[in-house]
């Protein structure tokens, strides 16, 4: 059983490490590891979708008494998600083979995407945080080089480094929560967590955890508030991750990576994680933590639809509406609708993937058109216009996602969006007073959504194709075509995911089979501390609001229809004028048009400070570390250069000494051999003579 | 005539004898001094004989100097014509090769 997991991870993995080296047939072999993976995933789940979830535990690594371990789980959500994942990144694969033809650096771009593949399968594989934690990472880190694939160009260098650093500042909180659930219970791994959890008690104020390891009684005891934030902590990372305010800003930056990156990562899976963790940690959120996400995914559900009403550029809006969405799948997370959620987020990974698709078949249509005389930017809807006629196949698929974007009946997006207001409106019942803020707030993202997604809709595919009256040549329009094949069976497939039957042949979300599939757990949190849960909320209740909130979300949705029509169908004032617009118009649009403001902030607040403490520290590096290490340098030089006096004054000095008293004694002796024989007769006589002398006396 | 005249005289012979070899610059010289010597020992011999019964061991020991003094003169005279043609000179102040 391992094996089939492990297979799982292995064989994107394999695509990484290959994948460069196989130069120009990169793509297509992939492509075709993927295809593997996919079956692989679909087979998993056909087999094990009615079994119990599947647990598997390995011993790591032990650090003094503390043991570590890993662990895999195969419960339906895996299933899911692992066939979510496997099947986009199929077909990002298969897409990518056109939309980069061209591209000289293909091989690793399809080996980015094999590394992105493994690091998101091992986020949805392991049940245990340190896992989850090192490939959420990995994660990260494919996003940054992918983001900043074309890293020649400056904005996209740069829009990567912000991707990864907002990615790690929500993960300071991640690993807080890690640490905190570690001191607590002394392991990473969820199954323990969420079995001591139930053990665990708050007494007075203090949560206490009492447990045996290793044979050992422990008891740990912490503030009651330490609960909570564990739950904030861990939401932090999801925060980062899943681009909720504040660090949402990275998510439209990175659309300067190419567009079926935009579709896998940013749409589809990364972006996701942060929502899959959630669903993870679920039952060991209490009510507090879970309030605060309620509340952040509101906020940035609303943020991020007003951004999306007034960009210029395709992927811009695209990018915001996904912050949108993943601002209800968090919310719902909060209000304890784990179901609606989830299913959000099936149903949002095939519809966004799709409108991403579509959107890259148009750019890299468009950018067919580009020569030298003609230079233009393929994403701008300036440019665009009336492509209905030019790109029936691709218009008849974004009209479909975008209906579904918008949550219309009849499609997929439908049944997720009205569980979720649905379960929204019953907790604010429930909860009263001032949450029903988020309630107003989700309602008017619903609004806003329709808006800008028939705004999209208008300026895109209807109206007179713009490009040939700006650059003045008519040629332009009859080069225009719908893509080949290998772009349009990506897309197709996923419309024909994004219709509503496939989620169930009905209008009410609670028969969908999503929804029967997937029950909401309960909490797992000392009952004092857990929030009330929606499973516990009588049927009637849910009936009785049903019809009510129906009703709103259609309203407004119609509504927000009907004045986007009124403002940008054709020959409408905005509609004419858009072509000419440079610069956002009112309060709102200068508001929507720099995503209220956000990166101006943090330029002027915080990145100001961190650039000055940057530069600080480079000029103490410069010239206090390296001032005393050159220093130092100099002081040996001079050192080695008294050393060389020396040696050469006293040392040699020395031996020179030594060399010149030699000889001078050997020429003091040898001035006794004066070659002149009769002194030599003279001296032996006289020492004969002396001789005798001493010998007779 | 008492006895030790006879050793002073040979005494004094050696010692002219020796003075004759270390002063003189010509090597032929030098050999005249070298046989002063010998006869000066020749001498002490001779006096000593007189002391024998038969008064003829230190005699027929001077006999045998006297030949070897003369086969050594002609040996050191051949010695000094090959030095003589070697260095050009007979001056032993100049035959100094074998200076240190």
């Amino acid at each position: 059983m391992i094996y089939w997991m492990i297979s799982l991870l292995a064989i994107p993995f394999f695509s990484f490490l290959t994948s460069q080296k196989l130069g120009s047939k990169a793509p297509e072999w992939a492509t075709l590891l993927l295809g593997l993976n996919t079956l692989l995933a679909i087979y998993l789940t056909a087999t094990h979708w009615n079994s119990a979830a599947l647990t598997m535990r390995g011993h790591w690594f032990k650090v003094g008494e503390s043991q570590i371990t890993y662990s895999f789980l195969l419960d339906r959500l895996t299933l899911i998600m692992s066939v979510i994942v496997n099947f986009i990144s199929l077909l990002v694969h298969l897409f990518s083979q056109e939309y980069m033809r061209k591209d000289k650096a293909k091989p690793r771009y399809y080996a980015f995407l094999g590394l992105f593949t493994f690091s998101m399968m091992g986020i949805v594989l392991f049940n245990d945080l340190l896992f989850i934690f090192i490939f959420w990472e990995l994660v990260g880190l494919s996003s940054y080089l992918l983001i900043g694939f074309w890293f020649e160009k400056k904005s996209a260098s740069i829009a990567a480094n912000k991707a990864f650093i907002m990615n790690r500042i929500g993960d300071i909180g991640f690993i807080t929560g890690l640490m905190i659930l570690y001191t607590q219970f002394q392991s990473f791994d969820l199954e323990v967590i969420k079995s001591l959890m139930i053990d665990s008690e708050i007494k007075d104020g203090n949560w206490i955890a009492q447990f045996t390891n290793n044979g050992q009684v422990i008891i740990n005891t912490l503030d009651g508030r330490w609960l909570s934030a564990a739950g904030i902590a861990l939401f932090c990372g999801a925060v980062g991750k899943s681009a909720q305010f504040p660090l949402q800003v990275w998510l439209p930056d990175a659309m300067e990576g190419p567009t079926p990156v935009s579709a896998l990562i940013h749409a589809a899976t990364m972006v996701a994680a942060g929502v899959y963790l959630l669903a993870r940690v679920f039952v060991i959120l209490d009510a507090q933590a879970l309030e605060v996400v309620a509340i952040v995914g509101a906020i940035t559900a609303f943020m991020a639809a007003i951004a999306a009403l007034s960009q210029f550029d395709i992927k811009k809006v695209l990018a915001y509406s996904t912050i949108s969405q993943l601002g209800y799948m968090v919310m719902a997370m909060g209000i304890g609708a784990y179901t609606s959620g989830l299913f959000h987020l099936v149903t949002h990974a095939f519809f966004k993937a799709g409108l991403f698709l579509s959107a890259g078949i148009i750019i890299h249509q468009l950018h067919k058109l580009e020569s030298k005389d003609v230079m233009f930017n393929a994403q701008d809807m300036r440019v665009m216009g009336g492509l209905r006629k030019h790109m029936p196949k691709t218009f008849f698929c974004f009209l479909i996602f975008a209906l579904a974007l918008a949550g219309l009946p009849g499609f997929s997006g439908f049944l997720s969006k009205d569980a979720i207001l649905l379960d929204l409106a019953v907790w604010a019942d429930i909860k009263g007073g001032g949450f029903y803020i988020p309630e107003v707030l989700a309602f008017g993202t619903v609004l806003f959504t329709s808006f800008y997604t028939l705004r999209m809709i208008l300026l895109i595919f209807f109206g007179n194709f713009r490009l040939p009256v700006i650059m003045k040549n008519n040629e332009l329009s009859k080069e225009l075509k719908d893509g080949n094949w290998i772009m349009m069976a990506p897309v197709i497939l996923l419309a024909g995911l994004s219709l509503g039957p496939v989620f169930g042949l009905t209008l009410n979300p609670e028969h969908s089979w999503f929804v029967e599939a997937m029950p909401t757990p309960i909490y797992l949190v000392p009952a004092i501390y857990a929030a009330k849960s929606l499973v516990n909320v009588s049927p009637e209740t849910f009936e009785a609001l049903h019809g009510l909130v129906n009703a709103v979300s259609m309203g407004l949705a119609l509504i927000g229809i009907v004045i986007g029509y009124l403002a940008y169908k054709p020959n409408a004032k905005l509609e004419q004028e858009f072509v000419e617009r440079r610069e956002p118009r009112g309060l709102l649009g200068q508001v929507s048009f720099y995503h209220w403001y956000q990166d101006a902030f943090y330029t002027k607040a915080i990145l100001k400070f961190v650039m000055l403490k940057a530069q600080a520290l480079s000029w103490f590096d410069k010239h206090v570390i390296d001032g005393f290490v050159d220093g130092f340098a100099k002081s040996q030089v001079i050192f080695a250069h008294l050393i060389k006096w020396f040696d050469r004054y006293f040392v040699d000095g020395l031996v020179h000494l030594t060399v010149l008293t030699s000889g001078r004694i050997g020429q003091l002796t040898r001035s006794i051999q004066s070659g002149n024989v009769q002194a030599y007769i003279l001296t032996s006589f006289v020492f004969l003579i002396l001789l005798m002398l001493y010998l007779v006396f | 005539m008492p006895f030790d005249y006879l050793l002073f005289l040979g005494a004094l012979l050696f010692c002219i004898g020796l003075f004759v070899v270390v002063t003189r610059k010509n090597a032929i010289m030098v050999l005249i001094g070298i046989e002063l010597m010998l006869n000066a020992a020749n001498i002490n011999l001779i006096a000593f004989s007189s002391f024998d019964p038969n008064a003829l061991q230190g005699q027929v020991f001077s006999l045998f100097i006297i030949t070897v003094a003369a086969a050594e003169a002609a040996v050191g005279l051949s010695i000094v014509v090959k030095v003589y043609k070697y260095f050009q000179t007979a001056d032993l102040d100049k035959i100094n090769e074998l200076k240190g």
